[in-house]
């Protein structure tokens, strides 16, 4: 087992003596005593205990002992005792996976055991170990002889542990293709056989060697899927014995759910069709519990299946007569199940077929806007309403739309007779009215050319006639102004104040949330999916995007528990490089323990790029993080794998398993490492352990899949939702992606490779062999460097997934490490290769572009020091290429100048060219570096000027009196008008300095040299 | 709107909405994971229609160690909801309602007697809520919290442990109508 907290206990047949030296971990003194006893009593466990105690002691040798006896007693042919195996696992635990393979050891020693004493409490403990090490072959071997051995005991476990194990070996990379495959035939039979058993025997016992359980018939299911075939799975769903419908009609509900997944994918409707018409009949008839199978995913899937039945019509009046059952039960539903059944209602009726209008042309009151309006009035006052709504209203005709908002919300709103409910509604209908500024249906396509005039635009918005693009600029103003004066009537009206408490939500949320969005739009913010368009910030209007960020800042201190808006919050601050704010905004939601690795990417991905100053402090910033990965994969098995065999939770086995190895994978454990990595690195601190080291990703191979699994959940998204969504707008660079993240992998190893210095006492005996070997072993690691980053870089998608400063500095690192292998492997004799040039000459062009971008480049709209602050992420990639290329060449002329020293022929020494190009390439990386802490030292000078806050006011408000005024421009007075007095913006102004020169000061904090 | 189903591991990357609620603890990650490993079909979720979890119940069924059993506290087959919580934006659909009626449905499958959690003594709003599903007050367990929900000063709150009767228990023999009156310490449960 594995030992993790605690010793296994002595025989009993041991004495007090030793067993109490034992007891209290007196090692010395265990192993003079047992040393003695195995002397007198000629008992080899007593040799095993000394082994085992020896194994805590410090010295290399004795700890080392117990790996020599695990060998010698895995080659003998005699059972092995079990309790010296006990001893020995748990003096071996901290070499197994290093220094041996339990697999190979330990596991086939519990196998030899469990096979010869198969009755034996102690073989299911085998069974337990087998498992927590991970060992599933030895564990398949345990269980199949447990099983055999109780095989008429009516415990149904040993058998389905077997089989379970067997199913978790044809899919796992513990063994072979071909093994996969027979144990993948061999799974599938077992449990053929058991279904058989069940289909045919009137009532299974649990005796029979049948399917009894959901948990057992589910596992069939899941192999059937896996290894079997589509029409062994459709019949077996039909079937009266193992039937989805039969688990449904005893309450289990997870099969149907299965099954409907399954069914989908491979388009199986009509079946679908029919299994989810008995499945809610069940609940009609009275079978089960009345809404038990009424989830939205049902209704939604039936009425999926009914539009693509032979007659459509028919199916989904079908589908409308089941529903109609439903709304008839007399009984107090629960306004969920009220809920889901509107909604079905409203599904079933955008599921018909599209018919030939029968409303009056363009009058667009057709029976999906009249149901959406149904429902509308029923729900528009639940907080999720707008959710439930915006797939549908985004489906609807440009048409339908304009009736919806011109003729169903206006009249809804003057149904509402008190004044909450009313700016309830209010908000809601701004939040659909700019949903439809970004719905494509609004717009028209524009003839490039008018009146022999070409256009600016290539759109003309279908609401307001104007020229457009998506969205249209006139309609958002438009939103915008509507949402202002919602705001205000709210906050002038005292009595309304009063009563917003009763509310679940205060509407002024959603409208300031409708405000900041419409203003990000307004200022040219993009999605961000592509490293080509250079700094996100670039073209982006400063005064809108800081109004956006004030309208938020100042909602959030107002209800500070909307963790939507804080998190929009959160995201907008580190875009503009506020991101000590950022932080204090992100510290209240405290996030932690399991959620950490969903919801960090959301402040901690890049962070080392923003702001290395966050990570000086007494707790490392991303301690929490490596905390929970450590203690989340602290064994090689899933946690709790043990708890769900002993419960005969076969489904839970498979989803652990897997979760398991998604988390071993998450692209969040690789961005903590990294981000951990580059500060440390940035103030020059001392790394524990290389990353490529890290027991967390050891495993990582380039073939591994990493996986991003960030949960963007409780954004507030009002966009339209086949487009980008609000968090690809407020992101700095594209979010975490398997390439990214072993690119950044890959990028710290180069990085690890050039700080790398021999421990101050290693002084190798014979210096030309260890130099060789040296010199080997970084040419191999370059070579895998440069063959994997060079792959990943190189692939398609790659730009897409980088900001163009990270993709700048990546291409760099790769560029780098062919031009070391190039330098390193280059004989004296030879002439250079002309890649060395060409590798050096793009790494200074890379250099000088990103030089430029930080030093040079302007902003269309933005104040020079305003672009500055905002574009640290450059800088910062500038200072690192800089550095990297740096130690680079610093690396090449360490390596050429031990040579000299060590070889006095200057043989062994590296070419002349080589030292010569790597000469001019540190000093042009000295000279940015130098620039680059110089442009830092000046923003941090300026920022140090006085007048900082009326600056930053004025970047956000304009001039008074001015912007203001512009025709046309009435939304910027409107925006005023709500963001409250000078006092306010001024506190938010002063936070937000203090910020970028909390980042500033940082940066000129970090290393240099 | 929402669907209720079976927990699944990879809700853990879907738990915001309810989770950044500071009203909803986060535990660690094996915590999760043993209710699933353990009592699968006790773990139920309501999600909404982007896969997001706006509610869920976690339970277990179990008994006290067999050494207490002749212990006046010794507690028989029962089920235990350990935690629930329903995401703000959900609230008052009556989704922990129809989480807690899955987890009795369990209960009663697993031929459980009783039904018991245990709630702040000051929290009026869960304890109203759990009284109208049939709970009632079966002791009162002293300072079981270390920390005092609405009086910092305090450095302890009292909790009640409150039952409802499920189909085994035909006699009534696990619950009582003054429970409010029978005091214990924390060490007398499990």
């Amino acid at each position: 087992m594995a030992y993790s907290y605690g010793r296994p206990a002595l025989k009993s047949s041991v004495d007090v003596q030793l067993q109490t030296a034992f007891s209290d971990g007196n090692w010395n003194s265990v192993v003079r005593l047992a040393d003695k006893r195995a002397k007198s009593l000629k008992d080899p466990y007593y040799e095993a205990i000394k082994v085992a105690a020896e194994s805590k002691l410090d010295g290399a040798a004795e700890s080392g002992a117990v790996l020599t006896a695990i060998e010698e007693l895995a080659k003998q042919k005699t059972v092995p005792d079990i309790d010296t195996i006990e001893l020995y696992e748990w003096a071996a635990d901290d070499f197994i996976g290093e220094e041996i393979e339990y697999a190979d050891t330990l596991g086939p020693l519990r196998v030899k055991w469990a096979k010869a004493n198969p009755k034996s409490p102690l073989a299911m403990g085998c069974l337990q170990s087998c498992l927590e090490y991970w060992d599933l072959v030895s564990a398949q071997q345990i269980s199949t002889a447990l099983d055999k051995a109780y095989l008429n005991s009516g415990d149904r476990r040993y058998m389905f542990w077997s089989i379970t194990l067997t199913f978790l070996l044809s899919i796992s990379p513990q063994c072979s293709e071909s093994s996969r495959r027979v144990y993948s035939l061999l799974v599938l039979k077992q449990l053929e056989r058991a279904a058989e058993v069940t289909e045919n025997t009137p009532k299974v016992e649990a005796k029979d060697r049948g399917l009894l359980t959901e948990e057992e018939v589910c596992l069939y299911y899941r192999v059937l899927l896996a290894h079997g075939n589509k029409e062994d799975f459709v019949r077996r769903v039909k079937s009266a014995g193992l039937g989805a419908l039969v688990l449904l009609e005893k309450g289990h509900k997870l099969l149907f759910w299965e099954c409907l997944d399954s069914l989908s994918a491979w388009g199986e409707w009509d079946l679908i069709f029919d299994l989810c018409r008995q499945a809610l009949r069940l609940g009609v008839k009275g079978v089960t519990a009345p809404f038990f199978v009424c989830d939205l995913k049902v209704w939604r899937i039936f009425a999926a299946a009914a539009s693509k039945a032979a007659n459509p019509e028919s199916a989904l009046e079908e589908v409308q007569t089941v529903l109609k059952e439903f709304f008839a039960i007399d009984m107090k539903t629960a306004q969920m199940y009220k809920k889901n059944l509107s909604l079905a209602l409203l599904e079933s009726t955008f599921r018909l077929p599209s018919i030939e209008d029968p409303v009056p042309e363009g009058s667009g009151m057709t029976p999906r806007v009249v149901q959406l309006g149904l429902f509308l009035d029923e729900c528009f006052d639940k907080l999720a309403a707008f959710d439930d709504v915006k797939g549908y209203i985004s489906e609807l005709t440009f048409e339908e739309a304009k009736a919806l908002v011109d003729k169903i919300l206006p009249k809804l709103l003057d149904t509402i007779p008190d004044k909450p409910r009313q700016v309830i509604l209010r908000s809601l209908i701004c939040k659909i009215r700019y949903l439809l500024t970004t719905c494509p249906m609004t717009l028209s396509r524009q003839p490039s050319v008018v009146d022999g005039q070409p256009q600016s635009e290539a759109y003309r918005c279908r609401f307001c006639s104007n020229l457009a693009s998506l969205p249209c600029r006139h309609c958002v103003k438009q939103v915008i102004t509507e949402a202002a004066s919602a705001y205000k009537q709210i906050s002038a009206d005292k009595e309304l104040i009063g009563l917003i408490p009763g509310l679940d939500k205060d509407p002024r949320q959603d409208l300031a949330l409708v405000i900041a969005t419409s203003l990000l739009k307004l200022s040219g913010l993009r999605a961000s999916h592509s490293s080509i368009s250079g700094p996100p910030l670039r073209d982006v209007d400063p005064e809108l995007l800081l109004q956006a960020i004030f309208i938020l800042d100042t909602q959030v201190r107002s209800t500070p528990a909307d963790n939507g808006l804080r998190l929009l919050l959160v995201e907008l601050c580190l875009l503009v490089g506020a991101s000590s704010y950022a932080q204090q905004l992100w510290i209240p939601m405290d996030v932690k323990r399991t959620i950490q690795d969903a919801l960090s990417p959301l402040f901690f991905d890049r962070i080392s790029s923003l702001s290395p100053g966050l990570f000086q402090g007494s707790r490392p910033l991303t301690e929490p993080l490596r905390s929970y990965y450590a203690n989340s994969l602290r064994n090689d098995s899933p946690l709790k794998i043990w708890d769900a065999f002993s419960a005969g939770s076969y489904t839970s086995i498979l989803d652990l398993s897997q979760y398991d190895n998604r988390l071993r994978t998450s692209c969040t454990l690789l961005m903590t490492l990294v981000e951990e990595a580059r500060a440390t690195r940035s103030f020059g601190g001392k790394i524990d352990i290389e990353i490529a080291d890290h027991p967390l990703v050891a495993h990582i191979t380039d073939d591994t899949q990493l996986i991003n699994k960030t949960d963007y959940g409780s954004f507030p998204n009002i966009e339209y939702p086949h487009g980008p969504q609000i968090q690809d707008f407020v992101r700095l660079g594209p979010e975490l992606s398997n390439e990214r993240a072993h690119i950044a992998f890959l990028t710290e190893q180069f990085a690890d490779l050039l700080a790398y210095k021999p421990p101050k006492d290693y002084k190798p005996a014979r210096t030309s062999d260890a130099a060789a070997r040296d010199r080997n072993y970084a040419l191999e690691s370059l070579t895998r460097l440069n063959h994997s980053l060079t792959n990943f870089i190189h692939h398609p998608s790659t730009p897409s997934l980088l900001t163009g400063p990270e993709m700048t500095y990546y291409s760099v690192v790769s560029l780098l490490a062919s031009a070391l292998l190039t330098s390193l492997s280059t004989a004296r004799g030879d002439p250079t290769p002309k890649t060395l040039s060409l590798a050096t000459s793009s790494v200074r062009n890379a250099l000088s572009s990103l030089r430029n971008a930080c030093f040079h480049s302007a902003s269309l709209h933005m104040p020079a020091t305003l672009f500055a602050l905002t574009d640290i992420h450059t800088v910062a990639y500038l200072r690192e290429t800089a550095l990297v290329a740096k130690h680079s060449a610093t690396f090449v002329l360490a390596f050429h100048e031990r040579e000299l020293a060590r070889d006095r022929s200057g043989k062994s020494a590296l070419h002349r060219d080589v030292v010569s190009e790597m000469k001019a390439l540190e000093a042009v990386a000295s000279k940015t570096l130098a620039e680059t802490k110089n442009h830092l030292q000046k923003l941090k000078e300026m920022l140090g000027e006085g007048g900082w806050l009326d600056r930053l006011l004025e970047w956000t408000f304009g001039h008074e009196g001015g912007e203001a005024e512009r025709e046309g421009e009435g939304y910027r007075a409107a925006v005023a008008d709500i963001a409250g007095g000078r006092d306010t913006a001024e506190e938010w102004a002063g936070k937000m300095l203090e910020s970028w020169r909390e980042t500033v000061k940082g940066w000129l904090m970090t290393r240099w040299d | 709107m929402a669907n209720f189903r079976r927990f699944r591991p990879d809700d853990l990357n879907k738990l915001s909405k309810c989770n950044l609620d500071p009203l909803t603890e986060t535990y660690e990650l094996g915590f999760y994971l043993q209710y699933y490993a353990k009592w699968p079909s006790l773990f139920q979720v309501a999600e909404d229609q982007d896969g997001n979890i706006i509610g869920y119940i976690m339970g277990k069924v179990e008994s006290s160690p067999d050494v207490y059993q002749f212990s006046e506290h010794y507690l028989p087959w029962h089920a235990h909801i350990t935690a629930v919580t329903v995401a703000p934006e959900a609230r008052r659909l009556g989704i922990g309602r129809l989480l807690t009626e899955q987890l009795e449905a369990g209960a009663d499958a697993n031929n459980a007697w009783f039904v018991d959690l245990f709630v702040r003594k000051t929290n009026y709003k869960a304890i109203n809520f759990y009284k109208s599903m049939g709970y009632s007050i079966f002791r009162v367990v002293k300072d079981y919290y270390g920390d005092h929900s609405s009086d910092p000063t305090k450095s302890s709150e009292d909790a009640y442990d409150m039952r409802k009767p499920m189909k085994r228990d035909v006699n009534k023999e696990h619950i009582r109508e003054d429970g409010e009156k029978f005091e214990v310490e924390p060490s007398d449960v499990w």
